[in-house]
């Protein structure tokens, strides 16, 4: 064992404090269980490199993935940016006022105020780095709004939107979603509020008490969400709307599980890429993605491509919702064709239409015309209100939870 | 505490000889683990070797692995002990028939307890603590997690009727989760953490070579740079170490000295597992330098 180069001479216990202080102001929740780890960590493994130092207090101290960035920017703040304090200036007022060589980097963290920056560590840190450090995350968080100017702002048809509006609106959206409409699944589990008496449970358990069965056991259905899959038109005559559309797919694909599909003339899925955690890269990319945007449209093409594709089998038994406007190319009889085979498959089929929030909409395209036998619901959708609309809807439709 | 190894470096060496490499996080994280007796919580990407590293370390120090694996309803029955009802009720007749005066404490005794993993881990009488690999603790219901406090924290097993049972060598426990739920602050505070990161082309070529010692140096770079860059794209489940490694093998079993494109696509299910996954790797064959023009 190589005799320990960083950290000589250092109080371990209250060095240890120090960095959970730090840690813990910049929100990573150190106990004083992992300080104790940490400490005696050290004394396992004597830090002869940065690199162990790392390891070990990351190992003893995080307890979360989501906490290592934070994490590491500390780190790096404490340990790159610092300078032992050996300027004529420092060696005359030593901090702790200790007096011998070994001594001097002793961290005593009552001395120091704790608004001074690189408080309680034996040694001094830039304090443009540290406020850096510190500040970075709280500059790139969105403002908060009041409900009463959300509300307001929902109310706005989606031309008049600017992106951040629609970002702050989706965002909304998906917060609407909390509880999801379930269907009963074919998996049974225990449950004492359950109907069926469950034999091999019973049976077994009857074993502690010599075969007699004196304790029922009971099973009960077990309920998974509903399936929903949603099938967006992004061509031209769609341009307004198709934005606001994405986000309510992201909603759907990151609540609700939902399978969620754009086409024009073909038919790109696009669930992987909004179940992103960020919003704003996943839109980016789902309109990078869709190749065919604001062509022409090709409703039944897309319908059939979707039942014939291996996504077809999640079509059973889900709420299906079509976002278009009702003009297609193909024609009325080949529509209707194919939404009848869609309406034999599925749960559900919606269609929302951002041209029926207007005051005396009729079906007059053929095509919408033709589809809308098919068709449970024909809601309108022009504004985020009358998306969450859609949203209490599906909830309606899918029957007694 | 027991010294089983002397540094992380001896935990580098020993593991690298039964195969298994490690950086030096998870030597540290691994040694900490063994010196401190500690649990420790692996967590990191399916197929980053999480499960291979408990198993590797009871290799390396010669003693038995005990492995727990969770899944929904998992209950003390399976994980801690069990009284052997039938033999218990053997012996109430037994008495009975010879007309003998039988109390509750004749009957829970250690005669009649069934050990489950984690019990047989307190309870291994071996010169090195055994391994106990808690696998997938994520699949586990809320209150299984609760039950492992006490032996996480302090090593020990109470039973009712017996009393508490306390390693007299703390088993060395490997605790893994796939981050499908969260676990409880109660849990990860008992536990040592470490992230798994996925390998760099570099160490991921270093470790296939070592699994799959048939396959070619040429292949085995161009395979983990393809996978480097794959796992960049948006999948379904984007292909891990375990899935280059089958990779790898399913390539030389076919011959292949070098990655050309009709032997990917004939060998694509390997790395691929879903079909959206199939195509969108095959669609950005000629992004990745396999254009179908190369004669193959």
């Amino acid at each position: 064992m190589s005799t320990p180069t960083v950290l000589r001479g250092v109080d371990k216990a209250a060095f240890a404090v120090a960095l959970g202080t730090r840690l813990r102001a910049r929100g990573i929740p150190v106990g004083l269980t992992g300080i104790e780890d940490y400490v005696r960590a050290l004394v396992a493994v004597p830090p002869d490199s940065r690199a162990r130092l790392y390891w070990t207090a990351r190992i003893t101290l995080v307890r979360h993935h989501s906490e290592l960035a934070a994490f590491d920017a500390v780190f790096n703040a404490v340990f790159d940016d610092s300078v032992l304090q050996l300027d004529p200036n420092a060696r005359r007022s030593p901090l702790g006022g200790a007096q011998s060589d070994g001594e001097r980097f002793v961290g005593v963290p009552g001395l120091s105020g704790p608004d001074q920056p690189g408080s309680g560590l034996p040694w001094a840190t830039l304090p443009s780095v540290i406020a850096d450090a510190e500040d970075s995350d709280s500059l790139a968080a969105i403002p908060e709004r009041f409900p009463g100017r959300l509300a307001a702002l929902a109310e706005v048809p989606f031309e008049e939107l600017n992106p951040q509006q629609m970002q702050v609106l989706g965002e909304w959206l998906a917060s609407t979603m909390s509880t999801w409409p379930t269907r009963r699944s074919r998996r049974q589990r225990i449950d004492r509020a359950g109907h069926r008496v469950a034999l091999r449970a019973t049976i077994a358990r009857s074993r502690r008490t010599g075969w007699e069965a004196v304790e029922l056991v009971h099973v009960r259905a077990v309920r998974k969400f509903r399936r929903v899959i949603m099938l967006c038109d992004v061509s031209q005559s769609m341009q307004a709307q198709a934005a606001a559309y994405l986000h309510l797919m992201r909603a759907l694909a990151l609540t609700a599980d939902a399978e969620v599909f754009a086409f024009a003339t073909t038919l790109t899925r696009l669930t992987t890429i909004l179940g992103q955690r960020s919003t704003e890269s996943a839109i980016e990319q789902a309109s990078a993605k869709v190749v065919d945007r604001f062509g022409g449209t090709r409703i039944a093409t897309n319908v059939r491509a979707l039942l014939a594709s291996h996504h077809g089998g999640q079509v059973r038994g889900a709420i299906v919702i079509v976002a278009s406007d009702g003009w297609d190319s193909d024609t009325a009889e080949q529509l209707a064709a194919a939404m009848a085979r869609l309406r034999r498959r599925a749960f559900r089929v919606m269609w929302i239409n951002p041209r029926a929030a207007a005051p005396g909409f009729e079906p007059r395209v053929a095509t919408m015309a033709a589809a809308l036998p098919y068709c449970d619901a024909l809601l309108p959708a022009n504004t985020f209100q009358s998306l969450a609309q859609v949203i209490t809807e599906i909830f309606r439709c899918s029957g007694p939870r | 505490m027991s010294a089983v190894f002397s540094d992380p470096d001896d935990v580098q060496q020993r593991l690298d000889e039964v195969d298994y490499l490690v950086d030096e996080g998870l030597s540290t994280a691994l040694f900490l683990a063994v010196t401190l007796g500690q649990p420790l919580l692996l967590e990191g990407e399916p197929g980053v070797g999480k499960t291979a590293a408990a198993k590797a370390v009871a290799a390396a120090i010669k003693t038995p692995l005990i492995r727990l694996q969770c899944y929904e309803g998992l209950t003390v029955n399976e994980a801690l002990y069990e009284w052997n009802y039938q033999r218990q009720l053997l012996t109430i007749r037994l008495a009975e028939s010879h007309h003998d005066q039988i109390r509750d404490a004749d009957l829970f005794t250690e005669e009649f307890l069934q050990e489950r993993p984690i019990l047989r881990a307190i309870r291994y009488e071996g010169s090195v603590a055994p391994v106990l690999l808690i696998d997938e603790i994520d699949r586990a219901d809320d209150e299984f997690e609760a039950l492992l406090f006490e032996f996480l924290g302090e090593g020990a097993v109470t039973i009712p009727e017996l009393g508490t049972y306390t390693a007299a060598r703390r088993p060395i426990v490997i605790l893994t989760s796939n981050r499908s739920r969260e676990l409880h602050d109660a849990l990860r505070r008992r536990c040592l953490y470490h992230w798994i990161d996925f390998p760099s082309p570099e160490r991921a070529a270093q470790i296939v070579r070592r699994s799959v010692a048939a396959a070619r140096d040429p292949l085995i770079a161009s395979t983990t740079q393809f996978i480097g860059r794959v796992r960049q794209f948006d999948l379904d489940k984007a292909p891990g170490m375990a899935e280059a490694i089958d990779w790898v093998s399913a390539l030389s079993v076919l011959g292949a000295t070098e990655l050309v494109r009709p032997d990917i696509i004939r060998t694509l299910g390997a790395i691929a597992k879903t079909p959206d996954d199939r195509d969108t790797i095959i669609a950005s064959l000629d992004e990745l330098g396999f254009a179908a023009s190369i004669p193959g």
